[in-house]
């Protein structure tokens, strides 16, 4: 389905109206290979990916009352798209007019009586309807909608679908990391002592916006790591917790910063990962711990290629450890980024080694390398960087951002 | 000026301490044993505790579980930074790839065994199948109606929480009306809202949607890359979340002046006439329909956008919209209910839009935003 894709073949410019063919042929084929009839997408991530429609995300708060639903229905070229911004999705989309409505609300008895009418001019009764999640109301009015319950979950269909990307969802990775970089240089510039983190947070939300970003996508992480791991909160697992949340907090210089931020554009996030140091170079110990930190993510690179199973992953960065996993137990060595801003494949995760051999790295695939190094009384370093897999080995997806002030 | 916060905090005591007590009420009026929360909202309102804010919908996962019988609160959270007091370790569950483990953690709690009716905010298939097994003996419902029920009317302290973040939003809304001037994408005006928003310690929006040119001129650009004109209007529909509470406003002001602008004066007084039968509903007992209603007695034609919904934690009830009029006339509106209401004027120059947040009182509405009009220069006083 992807072809042959070489790092030339990451487009400069996404094709909007062929990605969204391509997703929408992915998930007819998931349809028909599951025997489901139609999909009722209500998350922001599917929605943008099966429906075709980007926009600003808002707070969880507002955007699970306003927000936007696709319909899939099996055999049907287009997808159907209930939203309150139907002018803008117009402008955007290429859907045909009986295609595009206007909004639906899922959150009201009436709104899900009315969505079931909508949905019955589409699906014959008895259909087999597959959902992503399910409000308080339509779980009230779960038989206007679905034939069984539970009801079939899309997982299968979407999640597989999002899975590998083609090339137009990598330039759009590419062009919502290079907006990040870009913003974060200006950010890095501002980093003395004395700057608060919300005016670091204010400076990133400015330059995003004017560098072309559709939104905000994470509350920027500009986390203290102090030398000493007593001088963190309590953990459930007791290792290093993060990200914890930003305030007004002054930094004094020698402060060493975990940094992560995210943004989108056309509906794709990216994922931004450096460790900084407010006012100074790092002293010899602290350079050692990127050294080191370097030295597992070229490890666990030199495994990306099609047919590895992610455990030689996972395998290749605690080699480098004693034994010992340089990750956070509740997060993981590798991710996925697409629609959202960890997604499939999660490697390294609590599900333990034989999931982790179950996945098998194909082209098309992304994979975020995220190591951590805690140094017990200095401490730590950590990056993320966003490669994808090749027909031969992997590229670098996001922008090359310098290590400064490691590295040097 | 609020002092620097430099600490991740728990909400205050009295806040965390008067929503949970309406929270256990509205329990026990819905017959819940137990209330699974996935919203971030829902979460926030009866844990207290700040979480990290991500834009757009998130997937059900169980994030909190509160028992009615103990009265104990229970919270995903892999550290205790900002976790107030009364949520021990014990009740935590780190960060978790695994479902297994949720089921583990709910079915582990005190009263999960026993609890003859239990209600989710929400759900995916997945945990549909898989949650059931940790409430033997429950009887599974729908628990988000209770926990709207519960945010419906506000607590003193929320209110003051609201005033504090309509502050936030208003001094932003300012900065941003600073840069309007032709030339200016709209796009570039949202970067200067969420600049001064975060200059004032507050780093999460409600929407990101900020800025549209509303005149009626023909598009050049995408959306948020059209440049402002002279003679243009120009909509800000503008929101932030400070500690979790929804602050917003929304204004719309003409570029330019005299008579490339004078021609917008006709619409703003019809939003004036519209606003004064607006907030005549915004009283104890009136109906959502009354909303609807006022946009017929000034002969204003009601618009798609929701016209009322309840600010808080996010977003609230009461909502009024058009496509909804059975769910708007069974609500009532209720004294200490807070309500974003907005006038919505389209005419053949462009549409003219502006939201006040007003406080319902056992007397007079209160209208907590405070933001200027573009037409109260000509009208030598602040309207009403």
């Amino acid at each position: 389905m992807i072809g042959h894709m070489t790092a030339s073949t990451i487009p400069d410019q996404p094709d909007l109206a062929r990605m969204r063919r391509d997703r929408h042929a992915r998930l007819q084929k998931g349809m028909s290979d599951h025997g489901v009839d139609a999909m009722i997408l209500i998350g922001n991530a599917n929605v943008c990916y099966a429906g075709g429609a980007s926009w600003p995300y808002g707070d969880s708060g507002r955007a699970n009352i306003e927000r936007p639903v696709a319909v899939v229905v099996s055999g049907d070229e287009h997808p159907h798209l209930y939203t309150p911004f139907r002018e803008d999705a117009a402008a955007q989309l290429d859907l045909p007019e009986d295609h595009l409505h206007g909004p639906v609300y899922l959150d009201f008895d009436e709104g899900v009586e009315a969505f079931g009418r909508l949905l019955t001019e589409l699906v014959p009764h008895k259909a087999t309807v597959a959902v992503d999640d399910v409000t308080g109301a339509m779980a009230r009015n779960r038989d206007r909608l679905f034939s069984s319950w539970p009801p079939p979950g899309v997982e299968p269909i979407i999640g597989h679908a999002r899975l590998l990307k083609t090339p137009d969802e990598l330039a759009c990775t590419r062009k919502a990391s290079k907006i990040t970089a870009a913003a974060m240089a200006e950010v890095q510039k501002a980093l003395v002592p004395g700057v608060r983190q919300t005016q670091l947070t204010a400076r990133f939300l400015r330059h995003i916006f004017d560098l072309g970003a559709e939104a905000n996508i994470l509350d920027p992480i500009w986390q203290v790591m102090p030398d000493r791991r007593e001088d963190l909160p309590w953990t459930t697992h007791g290792d290093v917790p993060c990200p914890l949340l930003t305030t007004e907090r002054q930094l004094a210089a020698g402060d060493v910063l975990w940094v992560d931020t995210a943004v989108s554009y056309a509906g794709y996030h990216s994922d931004f990962g450096r460790t900084w140091i407010v006012g100074q170079d790092p002293s010899p110990r602290q350079e050692a711990q990127y050294q080191k930190w370097k030295a597992i993510n070229d490890a666990v690179l030199a495994e990306v290629r099609p047919g590895v199973n992610a455990a030689r992953l996972t395998a290749a960065a605690r080699n480098l450890c004693d034994g010992e996993s340089p990750w956070m137990p509740h997060f993981y060595l590798s991710h996925g980024i697409g629609v959202e801003t960890a997604e499939m494949p999660f490697i390294g995760t609590d599900l333990g080694e034989e999931f982790d051999e179950s996945i098998v790295l194909a082209p098309g695939m992304i994979i975020i390398i995220e190591p951590i190094i805690w140094d017990e009384g200095a401490g730590g370093y950590r990056s993320e960087n966003i490669y994808s897999v090749t027909e031969d080995g992997w590229i670098l997806v996001s922008d090359d951002y310098p290590y400064d002030p490691y590295g040097n | 000026m609020t002092p620097m916060a430099t600490d991740v905090l728990p909400d205050e005591k009295p806040l965390r301490y008067g929503r949970r007590a309406r929270a256990f009420t509205a329990m026990e009026e819905h017959d819940l044993d137990v209330l699974v929360l996935g919203r971030g909202a829902n979460v926030r309102y009866v844990c207290g505790a700040r979480g990290l804010w991500n834009a757009g919908t998130h997937g059900f996962a169980p994030v909190c579980a509160v028992v009615r019988s103990t009265r104990q609160v229970y919270l995903l959270s892999t550290w205790d930074e900002g976790i107030p007091e009364e949520i021990p370790h014990e009740h935590m569950l780190g960060i978790t790839w695994n479902p297994m483990n949720y089921l583990t953690w709910l079915r582990d709690i005190e009263g999960s065994a026993t609890a003859g009716r239990v209600g989710f905010d929400s759900i995916s298939p997945l945990f549909a199948q898989l949650l059931p097994a940790a409430f033997p003996a429950a009887e599974i419902v729908d628990g988000e109606d209770a926990i709207q029920a519960a945010r419906l009317v506000k607590t003193p302290e929320e209110v003051v929480a609201i005033r504090g973040s309509l502050s936030i939003v208003e001094q932003a809304l300012a900065s941003a009306l600073s840069d309007l001037r032709p030339g200016v994408e709209e796009r570039a005006l949202t970067g200067v809202f969420m600049e001064a928003m975060a200059s004032l310690g507050v780093t999460t929006p409600s929407t990101q949607d900020v800025v549209t040119i509303t005149s009626s001129r023909d598009r050049t650009a995408p959306k948020g890359q059209e440049a402002v004109r002279a003679g243009d209007l120009v909509a800000f529909t503008a929101g932030v979340l400070d500690g979790g509470y929804a602050g917003e406003v929304a204004r719309t002001w003409p570029v330019g002046g005299g008579d490339e602008i004078a021609k917008y004066r006709d619409a703003f007084d019809e939003w004036d006439e519209l606003w004064s039968h607006l907030i005549q509903a915004c009283r104890p007992g009136a109906s959502g329909g009354d909303f609807f209603a006022a946009y017929r007695a000034a002969n204003v034609a009601v618009p798609s956008l929701p016209i009322v919904r309840g600010v808080g934690l996010g977003y609230d009830l009461p909502i009024v919209v058009a496509d909804l009029p059975a769910t708007a006339a069974g609500q009532r509106v209720a004294s200490g209910m807070t309500l974003a209401v907005t006038g919505i004027v389209d005419s053949p120059h462009g549409r003219v839009i502006a939201q006040e947040v007003v406080l319902v009182t056992d007397g007079e509405p209160e209208i907590l935003t405070t933001s200027p009009f573009w037409t109260h220069q000509f009208q030598g006083a602040k309207r009403q």
